[in-house]
């Protein structure tokens, strides 16, 4: 898992690594921001949380109205006022919502999950 | 034009739709039976508040951390995502440059409103907006 792979995604602000529990392992947080490691953790256990929902929520929809494609899911996005956390796996990125392009950010997310 | 007709001119997209924060009511456009639209309705506002309620709990941690009021959220499927700002949702494909149109168009026209979708989302649920939003 490269963190510093994670943080040339476009708008970055951080990125991080974290446990199957949520517990944060590994975090770059640049320079200028009102993120912390305190802040980065509590995102990672709602991420785990959120997507451990979200698998639960896919699987139900495609079991009830047939329609597939939801599963394996490929990540979760948190979207703030400010900024957003993608995350997928034990790796996720925070991006400025004003600079953000979601769809890198999740094919990022995707490679530092493989 | 309704923000549903705006979504659903995406090439790409397979419905759109909205849903009232407190109540079952909801319309949607697109390619969904009406039972499934309820459901997909139910479900987003039950994640959004949810995420509300996260991103309350960060501002404990940094009062301007920047992620409240939160605007949405977005699952991303295999070949299918679901996007939720405010509230409308929206279901597309994963193809290359969807997900990144519907993301402007929602915060565009629903997102990066301040305190209005908190605002307006207390005030339907019966909470005490100056006790949460303060």
């Amino acid at each position: 898992m490269n963190l510093a792979k994670l943080m040339e995604v476009p708008g970055v602000m951080a990125a991080f690594t974290y446990t199957d529990k949520g517990d944060l392992t590994g975090q770059v947080i640049k320079e200028g921001n009102e993120l912390t490691p305190a802040v980065l953790d509590l995102l990672a256990h709602t991420c785990v949380a959120n997507m451990a929902v979200a698998t639960m929520e896919a699987r139900g929809w495609e079991a009830m109205t047939g329609q597939k494609g939801f599963e394996p899911l490929q990540g979760f996005s948190l979207v703030g006022l400010d900024w957003s956390a993608v995350v997928n796996g034990n790796c996720g990125v925070v991006v400025k919502n004003r600079d953000a392009d979601y769809e890198a950010a999740f094919a990022a997310i995707v490679a530092c999950a493989a | 034009m309704h923000i549903a007709k705006q979504l659903m001119a995406i090439s790409g997209v397979i419905a759109a739709g909205e849903y009232a924060y407190r109540g079952d009511r909801y319309t949607y456009e697109g390619n969904l039976t009406d039972e499934f639209a309820r459901m997909a309705a139910i479900l987003c506002r039950a994640n959004t508040l949810n995420a509300s309620m996260q991103a309350e709990m960060f501002s404990s941690f940094a009062e301007h951390c920047g992620c409240r009021p939160l605007q949405g959220w977005i699952v991303r499927g295999r070949q299918v995502s679901v996007c939720a700002v405010g509230n409308f949702f929206c279901l597309l494909e994963n193809r290359q440059g969807v997900l990144n149109d519907v993301m402007t168009v929602m915060r565009a026209k629903v997102g990066d409103i301040h305190d209005g979708v908190m605002k307006s989302m207390y005030s339907k649920i019966g909470g005490d907006i100056t006790e949460q939003l303060v």
